[in-house]
């Protein structure tokens, strides 16, 4: 029914409907969707003006008919939402106007910034969904959360087969709240499917033009605009522009393509009213509908219409410090990989954690949720397993890209759909049954058999991109060119993005760094738009900005002179925090001189790039144990018993925290070459966390790099983390002692069941507890071991107990 | 509502936060304080609203009159006495700066703790600038200090409510999780008291602080100044 509306000229909403409720008397802060049930006739009246003044389609009164802010009144989302529908179906009794279930956000920020996992977001929709089965169609509104909106659309799609529409709120930068941009809501949203995209809230319909006129050229979508009645005035929260003046603005619309279009706060049937009679004498105008190739986060979209890299580090594959961090769930080190690519140029980055041994699907679906809480670059998923691919592609906040599907029927067949499922773009391997075949031709064959799959399944060209695979030169060294030639033809004669793992052509050669950069360059001219490169490599890096600014797409060079300019300044500043951090402790000005007593001094100063330079020369003549246990480890119990003296505050002792780690990190890279791994230095393991409810997490942080520093394993599983985590980890890695940490009084009660649940599991281990909140008396009722006040005192209680 | 630009933040009160003593505190840490600084301008979004609403006591407490909040305890009444208004007010400064921490902490944690530090003194000062600003617009008032939801004996359980009243989820993104910490985290929701009477200055410091008994200031024989 909605489709068929959609071949009116133009689709007109309806306007407000909390506008509407204040003036009939509702008090702010009273929960409006019970009027539903407490004064039904209210509701319908409001409906059937709007339907008077013209509405085809009026959304029922169930905006926060949701479980969470209904959670302390009587009725249920289902009597709520049920009798929001009826009374929307009654208003539209004996007319053609169309029933929506409005949905609005769920009123709690999604991770990361708050702590509503996706999951359950993703439950509490479906909840309103089955509840409004009877409606004719399904309306998201008033969205500042991609990740929310795609919660909302998943749960409508997989349980329901009403037609979707969407609409965000921006400011005028043209973002979001949470900082979603237009580009990466349109790519994300017709990605999923949905069945019109646009803009309601916040601004009035003069402000929003430009956002609009955005959005018209990301989308082939109808585009959907419900702008409020202006701006509200400070002081009587009025809104100032009238029904005349709305439908003027609105008019301006129509130039972009605009279809369906209502009003937000503020408006009444008058503007409804004004809107009809000025869109009963417009036409709709048709767009041009290229959308480019493009792929995108929540808040970043990266156009696929220059050379763009991908960066390579995140994938175990011949690391052994990566191995090692999957095995011990070490998500910082992850994390820590992709700011190192981010500020090293990469556009995009490529997420795998396969390993044998560990739990794949978890950990994706964790790596991805906490990449995207830390970097903005668009993710390429790269995963062999299905399931570990749709779990990924679920909780991505954005565009990704899927690495990969190839010529194969068993993979066209399973990782296509998905790719069209959720609307991502595909990196297409010429491989198929019968391996890698070393002629061009062939290989130029098999991209195009998974273009035209592609296609069959309703994804688009320009979200295809073929990998010609590069074979290593120093075995099939004839294959260099044929992998280039091919790349060549499908860029030429399919039109599609091309894409390349670079860096195995030197496999086995030495200089690798040389064949490497040599070869992107020679790929780059044959038409590579996205190399798959380590960005932290100058050359490699360098060889693309060089590429971007030969060819004129670096206009005037501006990119390359930022990045290198900027690269100087940032080298510069480097050296003056360094003669800062000199200057102002004397002591290290003695330094360069390598023996015990430096070392120790620079951890004692807290000087980082010092500690580790004298450790690694340290190495070539001691003994890694020697050099724990009698310098870093002396060092770092001197400044604790400062700091608990009051000599030294909590800046310094973290400071001589970090020197003393970036000695470690060098120990450990060490022993990592030697073959030795890093048990020997492990000491035994800790578990900490912060309790379930709370996300205050930066004391819990502070402890682990300290506990680090004296040789402890310590798993640290984040912030809200549930009771039964704490148990599983501390059985995993048998820990012997437990951190936790709360900083609420209202979470203490969690601090209190988690250690409840480790006592009835009948643990083997000592729990120590700490938090501003905290005190001693109540870390005993609550049955803690040990109160810690701070982080120096939780080194203690290690010491103790570990020994 | 007008934009409040903050253009430098407090920085000896931020390394108050940071358990740092000022007198203390040397190059290489005001070095980093003048980065984070930069750092933590360049992100932040200040957001606030207020609105004025008339009180009324009853039995259970202090009515927000035309909304469902009733504010209830007895330090909540106490700090409204002679009022016949009240101003609700929050602030936050979007969770672009929630981000900037998270990522510090991976590398530095001494610069998350800095910015985080610096975050909690900026939003103070946005708040400071929020109330000129509603200063401006009750001149024909004088105004009790800001109080916090949740602190005393005014319940914390009220984040929701007091958030919904003034529909700030919807107007500037400002939200609650089931255990009552505001998200974006650096976000602060407050009640000013407005009276036409003279306000008696209210009794603040040690010996009515919440954290008396496990305040670390205290235990060093200090305080906070406040």
């Amino acid at each position: 029914m909605f489709k068929e509306l959609l071949k009116k000229e133009f689709v007109i909403l309806d306007g407000g409907m909390g506008t509407m409720l204040q003036q009939a008397g509702l008090a702010m802060g009273e929960i409006p969707e019970l009027l539903n049930i407490t004064n039904p006739q209210l509701i319908t009246d409001i409906h059937k003006k709007y339907i008077d003044a013209g509405s085809d389609i009026v959304y029922a009164n169930t905006f926060g008919a949701n479980r969470y802010k209904l959670e302390h009144c009587e009725k249920s989302v289902e009597e709520v939402i049920g009798a929001g529908i009826a009374n929307a179906r009654e208003a539209c009794k004996d007319t053609k106007a169309l029933v929506a279930l409005d949905i609005g956000p769920i009123g709690q920020l999604l991770e990361p910034t708050g702590y509503l996992s996706f999951e359950e977001a993703y439950d509490i929709f479906k909840e309103q969904i089955l509840a409004g089965s009877k409606a004719d169609l399904i309306v998201f509104e008033t969205m500042t959360d991609l990740m929310e909106v795609k919660a909302g659309v998943l749960a409508a799609k997989e349980n329901s087969t009403l037609p979707i529409m969407c609409t965000m709120t921006f400011e005028e930068n043209g973002r979001t709240f949470t900082g979603c941009s237009v580009s990466s809501m349109a790519l994300t949203l017709e990605g999923l499917g949905v069945d019109a995209i646009g803009i309601n809230c916040s601004l009035g319909p003069k402000e929003l033009l430009p956002v609009v006129k955005e959005l018209s050229q990301w989308t082939s979508l109808p585009i959907v605009v419900k702008p409020n009645a202006g701006l509200p005035d400070p002081v009587t929260n009025r809104y100032h522009v009238t029904p005349e003046e709305f439908a003027e603005y609105a008019k301006e619309m129509v130039a972009y393509g605009v279809k369906i279009m209502g009003g937000c706060c503020g408006t009444n049937p008058d503007f409804i009213r004004a809107l009809s009679t000025m869109l009963s004498k417009e036409q709709y105008v048709e767009r041009k509908k290229h959308i480019p190739a493009a792929v995108c986060s929540a808040t970043n979209t990266v156009v696929i219409n220059q050379p763009r890299i991908i960066g390579e580090r995140i994938n175990p594959t011949g690391k052994k410090l990566f191995k090692e961090a999957l095995l011990n769930n070490d998500m910082d080190y992850i994390l820590n990989q992709a700011i190192e690519q981010q500020n090293g140029g990469a556009d995009i980055l490529d997420v795998n954690v396969g390993l044998p041994g560990i739990d794949e699907k978890a950990m994706m679906i964790r790596a991805v949720k906490e990449l995207q809480g830390v970097v903005d670059l668009p993710l390429q998923i790269d995963t062999t397993i299905p399931e570990v691919l749709e779990a990924a592609l679920r909780v991505y906040n954005g565009k990704p890209i899927v690495n990969s599907v190839n010529g194969e029927e068993k993979s066209l067949n399973t990782v296509l759909p998905l790719v069209k499922k959720y609307g991502a773009a595909v990196v297409g391997l010429v491989l198929d049954e019968n391996g890698i075949s070393k002629s061009a031709d062939e290989r130029f064959e098999i991209a195009k058999k998974i273009m035209n799959r592609a296609l069959e399944y309703g994804i688009r060209k320009e979200d295809i991109y073929i990998d010609c695979l590069t074979l290593t030169a120093s075995a099939e060294q004839e294959c260099v060119m044929e992998t280039l030639k091919a790349l060549k033809r499908v860029k030429e004669e399919l039109g599609l993005k091309t894409v390349l793992g670079v860096s195995n052509i030197s496999f086995g050669l030495p200089d690798r760094e040389l064949i490497n950069h040599n070869f992107l360059t020679m790929a780059l001219t044959h038409g590579l738009d996205l190399p798959i490169i380590n960005p932290n490599v100058a050359s490699m890096t360098g060889a693309v900005r060089a590429y971007k600014l030969l060819t004129a797409i670096d206009k005037d060079s501006m990119e390359y002179i930022a990045a290198y300019n900027a690269a100087k300044a940032k080298k510069e500043a480097e050296e003056e925090r360094k003669s800062g951090a000199k200057g102002a402790d004397g002591k290290a000005e003695n330094a360069a001189r390598t023996d015990r007593t430096d070392l120790v001094q620079a951890v004692e100063a807290g000087l980082k790039s010092e500690a580790a330079r004298m450790t690694k020369e340290l190495l070539v003549t001691k003994d890694t144990m020697e050099i724990i246990n009698e310098m870093l480890i002396p060092a770092l119990d001197k400044t604790g018993e400062q700091f608990e003296k009051g000599k030294i505050f909590l800046p310094q002792l973290i400071l001589s925290a970090q020197a003393a780690q970036a000695a470690f990190e060098v120990i450990k890279e060490n022993m990592v070459k030697a073959g030795a791994g890093t048990k020997t230095v492990n000491k035994g393991s800790i578990v900490i966390a912060t309790v379930k409810g709370d996300i205050h997490d930066i004391g819990k942080n502070i402890v682990k790099v300290l506990l680090e520093n004296y040789g402890y394993n310590v798993i640290d599983l984040g912030k809200d983390v549930d009771y039964q985590v704490v148990v599983d980890n501390v059985i995993k890695y048998d820990a012997k002692l437990v951190g936790l940490s709360a900083l609420m009084t209202t979470t203490l009660v969690s601090m209190e069941k988690t250690i409840e649940l480790i006592k009835e599991n009948h643990l083997d281990c000592k729990i120590m507890v700490g938090g501003a909140v905290l005190t001693p008396d109540f870390a005993k009722q609550i049955g803690a071991d040990f109160y810690v006040k701070d982080a120096k005192e939780s080194v203690d209680v290690a010491k103790k107990i570990i020994g | 509502m007008d934009d409040i630009i903050i253009s430098d933040l407090n920085k000896k009160e931020a390394l108050r936060y940071m358990g740092q003593a000022d007198s203390d505190c040397d190059d290489r840490l005001s070095m980093i304080m003048e980065q984070c600084e930069k750092k933590l301008l360049s992100v932040i979004r200040p957001r606030y609203l207020y609105q004025c609403f008339d009180i009324k006591e009853n039995d259970e407490g202090i009515h927000v009159e035309n909304t469902s909040l009733t504010l209830v305890g007895n330090d909540i009444q106490r700090h409204l006495k002679g009022c016949t208004k009240a101003v609700l007010l929050c602030t936050t400064l979007s969770a672009e700066a929630d981000r900037i921490i998270r990522v510090a902490g991976l590398k530095d944690m001494l610069e998350a703790l800095a910015l985080d530090c610096l975050a909690s003194t900026a939003v103070e000062q946005l708040c400071d600038k929020a109330e000129l600003k509603i200063k401006e617009d009750y001149p024909e008032y004088e105004m009790t200090w800001r109080y916090g939801i949740g602190y005393g004996d005014l319940p914390i359980s009220l984040q929701k409510e007091f958030l919904n009243v003034l529909n700030a989820p919807k107007l500037i993104g400002l939200n609650v999780t089931e255990s009552f910490i505001l998200t974006p985290r650096k976000s602060v929701t407050a009640v000013i008291g407005l009276s036409k009477d003279k306000i008696e200055p209210a009794k603040r410091g040690c010996a009515v602080c919440t954290l008396k008994g496990t305040c670390a200031y205290r235990k060093k024989g200090s305080h906070c100044n406040v």
